[in-house]
């Protein structure tokens, strides 16, 4: 079912564990180089930048080779739907050789992957004028496919979300009071996805898919609490409901929907504390972050700059004293770095983050006294392509 | 997770990759079960610090007419003050080298005291005209607060501030004028200044790493020039394109002998990726000089192999920054 030979598969894994350890000191630079000689791995790109790069140049690939094919394709203006499902073979055919040629996640295989599923749905939307059940039901088996024959992680983010968007649109759609019970319908979805999540991680002996169920388990734990958030259901609701002015109108058991949006995000970060699960974490913060948001769009309590100063100052107290109470634990909760700098990648972003948004500081600045503010262009223009 | 990382530790040491001690001591670690809150925290830390500046800044501009300016300027000077004291008081003193606080709550106390002395400044010109109608002063004197801080508490967040800034304050000084000229000189002279900001913070990088002062912060200062650099001369590719070629060319080299000094990753893939964006506009005049849409089947043709032929070179690019920096391998 793997395009790749397994051996190289698990070398690839391999190596990775010996670059964490060799980041977290346990083993030398010398023993890393000679674990990578030793173990003929995949070839891959771990650099965000450069994976991005050759993505970009992946698709030029792509759409030049389609390109050229269009070019041929041009003199008959009939076969228009078959070209289409003609890019999606060129994607197929490009992303199989890029796997023989032991390319994994390398930013070319990514273009050539994603854009197989992107041509095949363009194609099908083509050929049944738009249904948007058929849509979103074959790129979601494509991706699943693609997903398990080439390990490719963001096939399985796109599965995820087109299987949702199926099932939703089936919901909705098809039932006679889909448009009520949507909501719960979903809830079911994630917890059914959760419960599949890890009911696959137990079964697992290859570390291959792993990767990819945890993925799934995070996306159902987000889309969970998503269906019950008080603003998606009512802005939704609102929006499908064509009766859209203003302002949206009140939702029926809206005490249960503002229940499920506060307590949601703080059984995640209770569980995610108690099980020291940092994704279901960082999950619970945001969807914690978004409830206050929620709940601020309803109900002006305070104005907003006294809010953000209150806020501001409370969060300080807040981890100020949380890091006193866990600064010199050596086991479980630390303020200590871990030698395993494996959190996740929003953590390695968090400087680039972090640095662009001390960027913006001109441009508040400028808002601040009206006389700079006729050049805050420049100093924005030139600090927004910076990082 | 967990199962599977002790699994590939076990099989590298079976494949005597790995000592026995040493997967001992990572079995050991990895018992002790540790869950570092370190960049949750710190996280946090920082976003309080932006939702304060900001709650204040927001404040300050809506009362700014109203009758306690006063109080609130009394008050803002107050907290800024308290903040710097702190930062003092925890501070190690000025080190030519990498230093920092040992708690990195300080840190944020840094860029809170930084923010906000930036806000406190803005406001006084705006209420007081502090600086007259030399606008670019109010600019320059939180940019120099700034790098002050950055340098003297070693902070690589703030000194991103002060290069902003300076940056602000080039293109406020140059700016007046381009209202009097018609918009395309204005925007050469800016290009021109950005240029020539860059280059400036090359020659501060080179001087600085002859005296040794801040050599960390060299890869800020480098990244700000090569993108000011950069962008600029890419824009002026469809005016001035010699000038902007040689330009361009000159200091793709420099930064990408830099990026192998240092050695930087994010260096070096930006300078090919401006280098390679500089390329295709220049084949692109080309084209268009020759007039290329008469032979557009065969250009169309060529393109497949026009990117297989670039991506083959920039696989060779990596592969010789690998070659020469085997420790820091992109991996």
């Amino acid at each position: 079912m793997i395009a790749y030979d397994k051996n190289l598969l698990k070398n690839t894994f391999l190596v990775t564990e010996a670059k964490a350890l060799e980041k977290a000191r346990f083993i030398t630079k010398e023993q890393f180089q000679n674990a990578v000689k030793a173990l003929p791995a995949l070839k891959s790109q771990h650099n965000i930048l450069i994976r991005s790069g050759f993505f970009i140049l992946g698709v030029f690939l792509y759409s030049s080779v389609s390109g050229v094919l269009a070019l041929f394709g041009l003199v008959n203006v009939d076969l228009a739907i078959g070209l289409v499902y003609l890019f999606a073979a060129i994607g197929l055919v490009g992303s199989e050789l890029l796997a023989r040629q032991k390319y994994y996640g390398f930013g070319l295989d990514d273009a050539f992957i994603l854009g197989t599923q992107f041509a095949l749905g363009i194609a099908v939307t083509f050929s049944t004028e738009g249904n948007i059940l058929v849509i979103t039901g074959t790129v979601t088996i494509a991706a699943l496919m693609m997903y398990l024959r080439y390990v490719h992680l963001p096939s399985m983010v796109v599965f995820f979300l087109a299987l949702t968007a199926t099932l939703a649109y089936a919901v909705f759609d098809l039932l006679a009071y889909g448009k009520a019970i949507l909501p719960f319908a979903m809830m079911l979805f994630a917890v059914g996805m959760y419960v599949a999540g890890v009911q696959l991680l137990k079964k697992l002996t290859e570390p291959f898919y792993h990767n990819g169920i945890l993925l799934i388990r995070n996306f159902s734990l987000v889309l969970f609490y998503l269906s019950g958030n008080y603003f998606v259901v009512r802005e939704l609701s609102a929006a499908m409901a064509d009766t859209y002015y203003d302002y949206s109108p009140e939702i029926p058991l809206s005490w249960f929907f503002w229940c499920f949006t506060f307590i949601i995000p703080v059984l995640y970060i209770v569980f995610a504390l108690q099980n020291k699960n940092r994704m279901l974490l960082w999950i619970g913060f945001l969807a914690f972050c978004f409830s206050i948001f929620s709940f601020r769009n309803y109900h002006h309590v305070l104005p907003t700059e006294f809010a953000l100063t209150l806020g501001g100052l409370f969060l300080f107290a807040f981890t100020y004293f949380s890091i006193k109470k866990i600064k010199n634990n050596a086991t479980g909760f630390t303020f200590k770095p871990d030698r395993f700098d494996n959190s996740n990648a929003l953590l390695n972003v968090e400087t680039l983050i972090i640095a662009s948004t001390f960027d913006l500081k001109p441009a508040i600045k400028a808002e601040e006294s009206p006389m700079e503010f006729g050049d805050g262009g420049f100093s924005g223009g030139g600090s927004g392509g910076s990082f | 997770m967990a199962q599977f990382e002790d699994e590939a530790t076990q099989t590298l040491f079976k494949k005597n990759l790995i000592t026995a001690k040493q997967s001992d001591q990572i079995k050991e670690y990895r018992r002790l079960a540790i869950f570092s809150l370190y960049s949750e925290l710190k996280l946090m830390l920082y976003l309080s610090v932006l939702l304060f500046t900001s709650g204040i800044g927001i404040l300050i501009y809506q009362n700014i007419d109203s009758i306690e300016h006063v109080v609130i300027l009394s008050l803002l000077l107050l907290i800024t003050i308290c903040c710097f004291y702190f930062c003092f008081k925890n501070s190690k003193g000025f080190q030519k080298e990498e230093s920092g606080f040992e708690n990195p709550l300080w840190q944020y106390l840094v860029l809170a005291a930084t923010l906000l002395s930036c806000i406190f400044v803005g406001y006084i010109q705006f209420q007081y005209t502090l600086f007259g109608t030399h606008y670019g002063l109010a600019t320059l004197i939180p940019t120099i607060i700034s790098f002050f801080c950055a340098y003297y508490f070693d902070h690589k967040g703030v000194l991103t501030i002060a290069v902003t800034g300076l940056a602000a304050y080039i293109g406020l000084s140059v700016s007046p004028q381009a209202l009097l000229s018609n918009n395309l000189y204005s925007t050469a002279t800016l290009s021109y200044s950005a240029i020539l900001l860059g280059a400036l913070l090359i020659a501060w990088t080179v001087y600085s790493a002859k005296i040794h002062l801040k050599a960390h912060f060299n890869f800020i200062f480098l990244t700000y020039a090569l993108h000011l650099i950069s962008i600029a001369t890419i824009n002026n590719l469809f005016d001035n394109w010699l000038m902007a070629a040689i330009l361009l060319s000159v200091s793709s080299y420099y930064f990408y002998k830099t990026s192998y000094q240092i050695p930087s990753v994010s260096l070096f893939a930006f300078t090919i990726i401006y280098a390679y964006i500089g390329l295709n506009l220049l084949l692109f005049k080309f084209l268009i000089f020759v007039r290329a849409d008469n032979f557009y089947e065969i250009i169309l043709l060529a393109s497949p192999f026009y990117i297989i032929v670039s991506i083959i070179l920039f696989i060779g690019l990596i592969k010789n920054f690998n070659k020469h920096k085997a420790n820091d391998r992109i991996r």
